[in-house]
């Protein structure tokens, strides 16, 4: 009797312990982990790439150290000539539009999302201000020369 | 707004460089409009030598403020 019970409360406990394995674990098929603060900062500690989905300007008053600034209007271009294996760690400002990006991301195939559900309101690590990053659009070089954009309509 | 940024454009020719946009025709400046988070046009956009916007205007802008917009980069 003694050594049924204990038999049962055996399996009890692997049960719990693989369910648990089971809970802490990314979702399977999506690759998408939704990181803690604590993580991420393991995370860009580790080197691994991260993206900040907000506007240039947002970016430009405070983003995590090494942040890329892919705006959330072009990052769905911009990623589709990333390395979907390679570790990513995605952030906005709540984790809302960021959110959004991740879903996309997991639906395109990316392995490794790591996700700041928080957001950067819930950054506890140290910040940076302004790159060239920011304000350089892609595909174009800095120059000595500054630059003044006007965006406009014939009506 | 044309003949003020025409006129602006010449003269400071050689110290900043002047890139104009019809968003309905180009696709760079539609692409170059979204990356800054431009909403609105006219939008004026002033980028210093070191990439960093230092400056924006929406609107009709006054031919004084687009000097002192432009001066701020030098």
């Amino acid at each position: 009797m003694r050594s049924k019970t204990l038999v049962i409360w055996g399996a009890a406990a692997l049960v719990l312990a693989v369910g648990v394995v089971l809970l802490m674990r990314p979702a399977a098929g999506t690759g998408v982990e939704e990181a803690s603060p604590d993580r991420i900062a393991a995370l860009v500690a580790e080197g691994v790439r991260v993206i900040d989905v907000r506007t240039p300007g947002e970016y430009e008053t405070s983003h995590i150290p090494g942040a890329e600034n892919v705006p959330v209007d072009v990052v769905r271009t911009e990623a589709l000539g990333w390395d979907r294996a390679e570790p990513i760690v995605i952030y906005c400002t709540t984790g809302a539009r960021s959110a959004e990006v991740v879903r996309f991301l997991a639906a395109e195939g990316f392995e490794r999302v790591h996700h700041f559900t928080a957001g950067l309101v819930a950054w506890g690590g140290e910040l940076e201000r302004g790159s060239e990053v920011a304000a350089m659009p892609p595909g174009e070089t800095p120059t000595d020369m500054p630059v003044m954009y006007e965006f406009y309509t014939d009506w | 707004m044309k003949p003020v940024v025409d006129r602006l454009s010449q003269e400071y020719a050689g110290r900043v460089e002047f890139k104009l946009y019809d968003v309905d025709k180009s696709e760079e400046g539609q692409r170059l409009m979204r990356r800054y988070g431009a909403q609105y046009v006219p939008t004026f956009v002033f980028v210093g030598s070191d990439g960093a916007e230092a400056g924006r205007a929406v609107g009709e802008v006054s031919e004084a403020e687009m000097r002192r917009l432009l001066d701020s980069l030098e």
